[in-house]
C-alpha cells in the first residue's frame, strides 16, 4: 500500500514538472551548451552554412574588435554604479518604510511604481527630462547657475545618467528588503533595547546581520540583471555617443542580429557568460565571510 | 518602543520628500503631454500646464495606433502570464510537497538557472525558433517559453509559499482519498492565491520590459507591441516632445492598472516566502 502511494506521488510529481523539465532542457541548458559550441563556427552573412573555425572568433574579439573592450568597460561601470546606487537607495527606503508611519501602503506603492512601467517608455520619458536645452535637469542646473549639460548625448555622462534611471527603477529591491526587514525577529530588537543599545547600534548589530542573506540575494540578482542592460541602447543611444553605451548585450545583438554573424555573436555571449560567472563565484566566495544564516552558530 | 516617536516623524518627512522626488519624472512626463511644444520650450518651464490639453492625446492617436499595439501586447502577455503562473504553480507544488527520485538534482538545476543570464541563450533560441521551426514575425517564440515553468524565481516563490501551509491539511485530505492533484486544486491553490498574483505580476513586468526579444522576433509594423510601436513613433517624430510624451504616458497605463489591482498582495506575498533557505 505505501509503495503504491509512493509511486502515485512520484508520477504526479513528474507530471507537474514536465513543463519545467522541458523548459530547463530546451530553453536553458541546451541553448547554453549550443552558444558555446556555436562560438567556434563562422555562420551568418558570407557563410550561409556553419563552418568550424576554432578559436578565430575569440581571437578577433580580443585583438581586432573595435568595440569589445569599450563595451566591457561601460557595462561593468554601469553595473557597478547602478548596483551600488540602487542597493543603498532601496535599503534606505525599505528601512524608513518599515517604521510606524502614516500612509505606508501608499508610500510603498509610490516607490515601487517606476518598476512596473514599461522600460521602453521609461527611457523615452527620461530622455525628455535629460534633453540638452529644455529638459528638466537642465532647468535645475540653470537654477544652480551651472552650465547646461547634454547628459545621454555626452560620452562622459551617458553611463551615470542611465545609472540614475536604473536606481529610480529599483523598486523591486525595496519590496524584497522590506520583506526581509519584516522577518527580522522582534525579540532580537527587544533584547538589544533592554541591553541599552541605541538605534544605530541596533541597526549595525541586529538588523544588518539578520539581513545579510537578503542583501546577498539582492546584490547577486541586481548584478546579474544590470550586467544585461540593453534597453537604453536599443531605445535611445544606439550604443553612442562613441562607444560609451555600447553595452555587451547590445554588442551581441548587433553582431548576431544586425550584422547577422551568429557565430561571432555567440562568442560575445560566451565571454559574457564567463564574466558573469566569475562575478557570481567571487560573490559566493566572499559571502562566507559576511552572510549569516540563522542557526549557523556564528 | 517609546523612544522612536520622533524617529518615525522624521522618517515620514524624509519619505514624503523622496516620494515627491520619485514621482517628479512621471509628473513631468504627464504635464508635458498636456502642453504645446511652444509651452514646453518656454523658460522657466511651468510646473503644471496652464490649460490641460487632453486633445493632445486624440491628435497623438492619429499617428500612434495605441489600441492595435495594446491588443498585440495583450495577445502576447495574457497567454504568457497564464501559462507561466500555471506551470510555476505545478512545479512549485511538486518541489514543496511531493516525494520523488531525482528531486534534489532537479531543484538544483532549476535554482541554478536563476544565475544564468537570459541574454546568453538568445542566439541559439533564435536559431531554433526561426530556422528550426520557421517561426519568424511570430508571437510564439515569445509566448511558448512561458508554458515551460515560468522562471526559476517564480517556481521558488510558489514552493516557499506552499511550505508555509500546514501539512496536516494535505494529510487529512489524503486520508479522505484525495490524490495529489485533488489536493493541489482544492487545498493548495486556494491558499496560495496571493503568491500566484505576485507571480503573475512579476511575469507581466518581465514581459513588458523585454524589448530585445520583441525586436528580434517581431518584424512587421502591424504586429508591433506597445514598446516597439513607441520606439518607432519616437524615431519618426524626433522632437515633437508633446506628442512623444502623450504616447509615453499612454504606455504607462496598462502596467499601472495591473499593479494597482495586484499590489495589496505584493509585499505580503514576498514576505511569506521568507526568501531565505
Amino acid at each position: 500500500m505505501p509503495n503504491k502511494r509512493k509511486r502515485k506521488e512520484a508520477t504526479a510529481a513528474y507530471l507537474c514538472l514536465i513543463p519545467s523539465i522541458i523548459g530547463l532542457i530546451f530553453i536553458t541548458y541546451l541553448p547554453l551548451l549550443s552558444v558555446f559550441a556555436l562560438s567556434f563556427f563562422n555562420w551568418g552573412s558570407g557563410a550561409p552554412d556553419p563552418k568550424f573555425i576554432g578559436l578565430d572568433n575569440y581571437v578577433r574579439l580580443f585583438t581586432t574588435d573595435p568595440y569589445f573592450l569599450d563595451s566591457l568597460r561601460v557595462t561593468v561601470v554601469f553595473a557597478v554604479l547602478t548596483v551600488i546606487g540602487s542597493m543603498i537607495y532601496s535599503l534606505f527606503i525599505a528601512m524608513l518604510l518599515n517604521r510606524k508611519i502614516p500612509a505606508r501602503g501608499f508610500l510603498r506603492a509610490v516607490f515601487y511604481l517606476p518598476y512596473v512601467l514599461p522600460s521602453m517608455a521609461v527611457y523615452i520619458g527620461w530622455s525628455w527630462l535629460y534633453e540638452a536645452n529644455f529638459g528638466l535637469f537642465n532647468y535645475f542646473l540653470s537654477l544652480l547657475g551651472a552650465e547646461k549639460m547634454k547628459f545621454i548625448a555626452d560620452g562622459r555622462l551617458v553611463v551615470p545618467s542611465l545609472a540614475l534611471i536604473g536606481v529610480w527603477l529599483s523598486g523591486n529591491l525595496i519590496v524584497i528588503f522590506l520583506a526581509g526587514l519584516q522577518n527580522v525577529p522582534r525579540v532580537y530588537h527587544e533584547a538589544a533595547l533592554i541591553d541599552g543599545a541605541n538605534s544605530f547600534q541596533r541597526f549595525r548589530h541586529v538588523t544588518i546581520p539578520c539581513m545579510t542573506p537578503i542583501i546577498f540575494y539582492n546584490l547577486l540578482m541586481a548584478l546579474i540583471n544590470n550586467m544585461q542592460i540593453v534597453t537604453p541602447a536599443l531605445a535611445l543611444t544606439n550604443g553612442g555617443p562613441g562607444n560609451e553605451s555600447r553595452f555587451i548585450t547590445y554588442l551581441m545583438y548587433q553582431s548576431a542580429f544586425i550584422n547577422n554573424h551568429l557565430g561571432y555573436g555567440s562568442s560575445v555571449s560566451t565571454v559574457f557568460f564567463v564574466i558573469i560567472a566569475i562575478f557570481t563565484v567571487i560573490l559566493f566566495l566572499t559571502s562566507r565571510n559576511w552572510v549569516f544564516y540563522e542557526g549557523d552558530g556564528k | 518602543m517609546r523612544e522612536s516617536k520622533t524617529g518615525d516623524r522624521l522618517a515620514t518627512l524624509i519619505l514624503a520628500a523622496l516620494a515627491a522626488l520619485v514621482m517628479l519624472p512621471i509628473w513631468w512626463m504627464f504635464r508635458s503631454s498636456l502642453m504645446t511644444n511652444a509651452e514646453l520650450f518656454a523658460y522657466p518651464p511651468p510646473l503644471a500646464p496652464s490649460v490641460w490639453r487632453f486633445g493632445n492625446y486624440r491628435a497623438t492617436l492619429e499617428n500612434f495606433p495605441f489600441w492595435i499595439y495594446f491588443r498585440n501586447t495583450m495577445t502576447i502577455i495574457i497567454p504568457s502570464v497564464v501559462g507561466g503562473t500555471l506551470t510555476a504553480t505545478l512545479a512549485g507544488y511538486a518541489f514543496a510537497r511531493l516525494r520523488f527520485p531525482g528531486k534534489d538534482i532537479l531543484f538544483m538545476l532549476c535554482i541554478g538557472s536563476m544565475l544564468l543570464p537570459t541574454m546568453v541563450t538568445l542566439i541559439p533560441l533564435y536559431i531554433a525558433w526561426s530556422r528550426g521551426l520557421g517561426l519568424t514575425d511570430s508571437y510564439w517564440p515569445l509566448i511558448l517559453p512561458f508554458f515551460c515553468g515560468g522562471g526559476a524565481f517564480n517556481i521558488f516563490l510558489i514552493r516557499q509559499f506552499i511550505r508555509t501551509i500546514p501539512r496536516e491539511l494535505d494529510e487529512a485530505a489524503m486520508i479522505d482519498g484525495a490524490g495529489p492533484f485533488r489536493i493541489l486544486a482544492s487545498i493548495i491553490v486556494p491558499s496560495i492565491k496571493s503568491a500566484m498574483i505576485v507571480v503573475a505580476l512579476l511575469l507581466f513586468i518581465g514581459l513588458w520590459n523585454d524589448l530585445l526579444q520583441q525586436m528580434i522576433y517581431i518584424n512587421s509594423g502591424k504586429n508591433f507591441t506597445i514598446a516597439l510601436g513607441l520606439s518607432q513613433f519616437k524615431g519618426s517624430l524626433q522632437s515633437d516632445w508633446s506628442k512623444i510624451m502623450c504616447a509615453t504616458c499612454m504606455s504607462f497605463v496598462p502596467g499601472v492598472v495591473f499593479y494597482l489591482v495586484g499590489q495589496r498582495y505584493f509585499v505580503e506575498g514576498i514576505v511569506m516566502t521568507g526568501l531565505k533557505s
